[in-house]
């Protein structure tokens, strides 16, 4: 009986202590509920939103674009590409957007780099949202434009003409974009991108970024 | 009976509370139970999830890995599985879904699948599951459990098709996930609990604690079993999860539902500190 007790005691006190000791000392409770709770997996939702890419001027929440977006939009076009360590849509399409802009980084690195589209500067940022920094975190849900707060997602910044204002024109895409194979999702991506690239070009003159 | 009907309402006071991300509680701890984070009302993470993360291809996340299961130990160390019994919303499913499977019972190929030679060996599936499915292939090649999971199915998939119709496809593992699904629905309406017997990888994390719980079922000394019991085996027959209670010893399958306690005609099983 006295034995069953000690241990009963010890286990309670190492599983509780423990327990505690995170909650207070790790940042585990904020990295569950930023990378798991709040922001879901689509594989394991099992479903993919279906793609749509029409162009908005509005944020998902109403909230002000960046400022690193509307500073880099001065240079061309943006590319946010929003990830996770484990997620298998995350993990096919990782590999397409290297390809896509010729470009080398590891999953769990935060790239912010100019990259090269057929000639046209594009300003990449590579979001790993169980890694990221709360600026890129916080850029999440401004993107998020069908509410669905799902990854793999990315997000096309161009400029566009809004009642005599050049301001920030987006869309945004979820998942695997619904297609099956990476040369498919490659071509979608490239010609989303370079109508992405004639619209700046029509309405760079007009852009401040104040 | 008045205390299964305490057990029932703690059963829908839990499934609501963990269905608070509806009102916008979103919070930071996992379920010590089996719920879905893809649910939309959510309000914690499936401790499978952040398991799988934490070893997710070959990387080890130490904090992400123990912190879930810390929060089923120390569920665990106090009540063993009692949370299984009391607070589980699948385990509130299989509690309806239960009483089909008693009735189907009456059919003897049915009752052959939950009475056979090897259904004590099939309880250890779940660990197997555990370990298998849902640390091994995320280590080793990025397989999740969660990718295909039943429950995730029901909590997530379907609702999310239900208040969003039109807006998702089908995902990579969806077909896959489907039939696995009406797999498990056939099992919870076939054999009592089957899911929590056999397949449920956080009851093979929750199951050893009933070992060492400081809440436990324990049976009266032996002497008064010897002299008061009546060998009617009511007990056993009102285990949902099909154990062998007069010869139990804090049993790892054992739920806490308090089902041999109340139907004892002695008083012979009680709940123990």
């Amino acid at each position: 009986m006295k034995k069953i007790l000690t241990i009963q005691i010890s286990a309670l006190i190492i599983v509780s202590g423990s327990l505690g000791g995170m909650l207070i000392f790790t940042d585990v409770y904020e990295d569950v509920h930023s990378g798991i709770v709040s922001v879901l997996c689509l594989s394991c939702l099992k479903l993919e939103p279906i793609t749509k890419i029409d162009f908005t001027f509005e944020t998902a929440y109403g909230d002000p674009h960046p400022m690193f977006v509307l500073e880099n939009l001065t240079h061309g076009v943006i590319f946010l590409h929003y990830s996770e360590d484990a997620c298998l849509g995350c993990d096919i399409m990782y590999p397409i957007i290297q390809d896509l802009f010729n470009i080398t980084f590891g999953k769990e690195d935060m790239v912010n780099e100019i990259v090269n589209l057929k000639g046209s500067d594009i300003a990449f940022f590579y979001t790993n949202i169980n890694h990221a920094s709360d600026k890129m975190k916080k850029s999440f849900p401004i993107y998020d434009k069908d509410h669905i707060s799902g990854l793999p997602m990315f997000a096309i910044i161009t400029l566009g003409y809004d009642n005599g204002i050049i301001r920030p024109y987006y869309t945004t895409l979820y998942g695997t974009l619904g297609l099956d194979n990476d040369k498919d999702r490659s071509i979608y991506l490239t010609e989303l991108i370079q109508e992405s690239i004639d619209i700046y070009n029509q309405n760079k003159e007009g852009y401040s970024p104040n | 009976m008045k205390f299964q009907i305490k057990r029932l309402l703690s059963q829908i006071l839990i499934f609501f509370s963990a269905n608070l991300g509806a009102l916008g509680l979103k919070t930071g701890f996992c379920y010590p139970f089996f719920y879905c984070n893809s649910c939309p009302a959510a309000t914690s993470a499936c401790p499978l999830r952040a398991i799988e993360q934490s070893v997710y291809k070959n990387s080890l996340n130490w904090r992400l890995l123990l912190y879930p299961i810390l929060i089923l130990g120390f569920f665990g160390v106090t009540s063993g599985r009692a949370i299984c019994g009391w607070g589980c919303p699948i385990g509130l499913l299989q509690r309806g879904t239960g009483k089909i499977a008693r009735k189907l019972k009456k059919y003897p190929s049915i009752e052959k699948l939950g009475q056979h030679q090897i259904e004590p060996y099939l309880r250890y599936i779940k660990y197997f599951l555990l370990i298998g499915v849902v640390i091994l292939t995320s280590y080793l090649i990025g397989f999740m459990f969660t990718d295909i999971c039943p429950i995730g199915v029901l909590t997530g998939t379907i609702p999310t098709l239900i208040l969003y119709p039109g807006k998702f496809v089908p995902g990579y593992y969806f077909l896959a996930a489907i039939v696995i699904f009406v797999l498990f629905l056939i099992l919870i309406f076939t054999i009592e609990r089957g899911w929590c017997r056999y397949f449920c990888p956080i009851g093979a994390i929750l199951a050893p604690f009933n070992k060492i719980s400081i809440l436990h079922i324990s049976l009266a000394p032996k002497e008064k079993i010897d002299k008061e019991c009546l060998h009617c085996n009511a007990c056993s027959n009102a285990c949902p999860m099909g154990i062998d209670v007069c010869n139990m010893n804090r049993d790892p399958e054992c739920i806490l539902c308090g089902k041999c306690i109340n139907i004892c005609p002695k008083n012979l099983i009680k709940y123990e500190r």
